[in-house]
């Protein structure tokens, strides 16, 4: 058999493996349901969204045509605000500039990101003998069991509590009870160290605002203030696309992100704008005051640009990651994130074209039915199922 | 023919079946429209009745389906699908031998559709041509799966097809079909100018001269992805329903938010086509209701097959139920 023939069939045997995983469908059926509840009670209360979300649509067609100059905006902002800015066309260059920036034997802390699983980022610091520690619950998880995220919001939504149990007693070497709010309990206890002892907190973005250099990371947890904030060093990674011209278009771009996440409120908004300072002595500003003394931003492009370039991909850029289409998903819902590899679904098998080829991202485009429910939960109405005809025919014509 | 190093065989399969015979599963003229009986359809008029050929492929999918269901992914189905690719090249597929688990009873159903839905657009009024010979497929799966290069020909060959029957309106029975030729077609050169209709958009103009449907309880609407979503027909279906008296019950997604019945990921993935096939006649049996209605010949067949044998549905097309509520005393 080709190499494709055999990918191909190794990937439709885990698809149905995945639904014959009781495990699996109960907690995607849960999450499903509540999703849908807490969704329609966030649009109840905040009924605004929907237009919000239009307005953000604007902004993204124009952040994406202008991208170049907003990428220099931002660039300097950054700078002028004491922190370090770098742009990396693609995998390679950002793991360059990431591990010289890290050096070799430390440890670090890292918030969730989706471009962190697309560079392959936390493996690539281990092989050079640095420690990574995952610190959002559902990645922590999955690190110590050596899986992949089965959904870009709940990571682990694929483990019960019982698995959790087991993964943790034998990591923490006691007796874990299948106990939720112990579980939650011993990580805290574990981790509040690593925080305290790391040399570098790494972290994603949601939104970078080009005038001001600031950064939007969206979260729940409260991981990402400590990874952000305690280290000495602190690493943003962003992709190219989540630029947008003001301080005040970012803010609405995050408010519509996490409205469509299903958050009236998310637990915490972090802004960051450069390293932790102070002139509280003699008036004499000094970095690295509680907070990191070092402030790097790394922007990546690694096939954003070509989408970029592309009218009839460039929407899928102005995806927000909230997560809804996957949710009304009919394959999604009982697959998870096994129709996937770093980007999962529709809209996954989409970029998964352009950060991997569409050779490998083949057998998810073929999963797609193409029935377009996506569409109509999407914030950004990123039409799926068209780009994704596009694409089979991009395979076919290879 | 291409051999493609990246996409699955069966995918071939269909392609090179509706090149070379206008139809995805190499049905002839006559497999195709012997569902015609006693209905006199000229072959030329004003409105074209379009079947595609697609009910009739109905009763074929199961039974495929079952032979791809119990084969091992990882190994024997590609020898399977290669095997039949080169029946294709040599003689074409005889469907009735390859895949003889067919049932007559599936067959005739099937076929009747096609007959009671002209018979229906009669009988309100419609005056309708057919063309038995030239009818060719709508090339639907060529655009789905990413066939676009044969597209460009095949729409020639559709076009071709149209433009003899001199029609200037094509009424479809599949959605599939009607996106075709009203959202994907007409971005070619040249391919006719057409006032595209289904069936249903005709029989909701009319449904005042409907008689009403006697039935015990509810029934509830299931509707197409294509339908409801690209052609945004749901509201037209209710319209019907009540002009017949007939009471309904929404499943908990519907319309704009309707859950796929799975149809599409037959050919490449028929277990999770399966399981979802039986989530969403879970959601239609939830709402209490014992008949399920729909337009759509996929979904038709794909929720048929998602049935579950202890909570009995019955799975009806929208033709076979307001076949029921036409006068069959008034004169053709
Ligand atoms: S494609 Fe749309 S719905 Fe899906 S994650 Fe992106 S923004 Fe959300």
């Amino acid at each position: 058999m080709s190499n494709f023939k055999k990918e191909l069939a190794e990937y439709t045997k885990n698809l149905n493996k995945a639904t014959q995983d009781e495990n699996l469908t109960r907690a995607v059926t849960r999450t499903v349901k509540s999703y849908r509840q807490n969704v329609e009670a966030a649009m109840s209360q905040y009924p605004h969204t929907p237009a919000l979300a239009e307005e953000v649509r604007t902004i993204k067609d124009y952040s994406m045509a202008n991208n170049k100059e907003l990428l220099e905006r931002a660039m300097q902002a950054i700078e002028s605000n004491h922190g370090q800015a770098f742009y990396a066309e693609d995998r390679e260059a950002a793991m360059n500039i990431v591990k010289k920036i890290v050096g070799q034997g430390k440890i670090i802390v890292k918030g969730k990101s989706m471009l962190a699983e697309e560079l392959n980022l936390r493996e690539a610091l281990q092989e050079e003998g640095n420690e990574v520690w995952e610190t959002d619950l559902g990645e922590f998880i999955l690190q110590l069991k050596n899986d992949r995220p089965m959904h870009i919001l709940a990571p682990s939504i694929h483990v019960p509590r019982e698995q959790v149990a087991e993964i943790f007693s034998k990591f923490f070497q006691k007796e874990i009870p299948a106990d939720i709010a112990e579980e939650v309990s011993v990580v805290r206890e574990f981790l509040r160290e690593k925080y305290f002892a790391a040399d570098v907190g790494i972290s994603g973005a949601n939104v970078v605002a080009a005038d001001t250099g600031q950064i939007v990371i969206i979260e729940n947890e409260g991981n990402v203030r400590l990874c952000t904030g305690v280290p000495p060093v602190h690493i943003v990674i962003v992709g190219i696309e989540k630029l947008v011209p003001t301080f005040q278009d970012a803010m609405k771009v995050s408010e519509v992100t996490w409205r469509y996440a299903n958050y009236g409120a998310p637990g915490y908004v972090n802004i960051i704008s450069g390293p932790s300072r102070t002139g509280d002595i003699e008036k004499v500003i000094t970095y690295g005051a509680h907070g990191p003394k070092e402030f790097y931003v790394i922007f990546v492009n690694n096939g954003r640009q070509a989408m970029m370039s592309d009218e009839n991909y460039r929407q899928a850029l102005h995806c927000l990651r909230c997560g809804g289409c996957m949710y009304e998903c009919p394959v999604f819902q009982v697959t998870a994130g096994h129709y996937g590899r770093t980007y999962l679904s529709g809209i996954g098998s989409v970029w998964t074209s352009f950060v991997e080829g569409v050779e490998s991202a083949a057998p998810m485009l073929y999963t797609c039915l193409r029935c377009g429910r996506c569409v109509e939960r999407c914030p950004m109405q990123i039409d799926v199922p068209k780009m994704v005809g596009r694409l089979r025919s991009e395979v076919v014509s290879d | 023919m291409t051999t493609n190093k990246h996409i699955p065989p069966v995918l071939e399969l269909i392609r090179d079946n509706i090149i070379k015979y206008g139809n995805p599963l190499a049905l002839n003229h006559r497999q195709n429209s012997s569902w015609i009986k006693d209905l006199d359809l000229p072959a030329k008029g004003e409105i074209l009745f379009y079947t595609g050929g697609e009910y009739q492929l109905l009763p074929y999918l199961e039974p495929l389906l079952k032979t791809m269901t119990y084969i091992d992914p990882a190994g024997r189905t590609f020898s399977l699908l290669m095997g039949a690719r080169k029946l294709v090249n040599f003689i074409g597929i005889a469907p009735e031998k390859i895949f003889a688990g067919m049932l007559a009873k599936d067959k005739d159903r099937y076929n009747s559709i096609n007959y009671k839905a002209a018979y229906i657009l009669k009988k309100l009024g419609y005056d309708l041509c057919y063309d038995a010979q030239g009818e060719i497929y709508s090339g639907a799966l060529l655009y789905e799966l990413g066939f676009w290069q044969d597209l460009q020909s095949y729409a020639v060959r559709v076009g071709q097809a149209i433009r003899k029957t001199q029609a200037k309106t094509v009424v479809c029975l599949s959605p599939h079909a009607a996106e075709m030729f009203k959202h994907v077609y007409p971005q070619f050169n040249e391919f006719p100018e057409l006032e595209v209709k289904t069936f249903v958009e005709l029989v909701w103009e009319k449904r005042d001269k409907l008689s009403p449907i006697p039935v015990d309880s509810p029934v509830v609407v299931h509707d197409s992805c294509r339908l409801a979503r690209d052609l945004g027909i749901s509201k037209e279906i209710r319209d019907i329903l009540d002009s017949v008296g007939v009471s309904y019950v929404e499943p908990i997604r519907n319309k704009e938010w309707t859950t796929c019945c799975g149809g599409p990921g037959k050919m490449l993935f028929p277990e999770i086509s399966k399981i979802i096939a039986k989530r969403r006649v879970i959601e239609l049996t939830d709402t209490g209701a014992s008949k399920a209605l729909l337009a759509c010949p996929y979904c038709l067949s794909s929720l048929q097959g998602g049935l579950n044998p202890d909570k009995p549905m019955v799975i009806e097309d929208l033709v076979e139920f307001i076949y029921r509520g036409v006068n069959h005393n008034v004169e053709l």
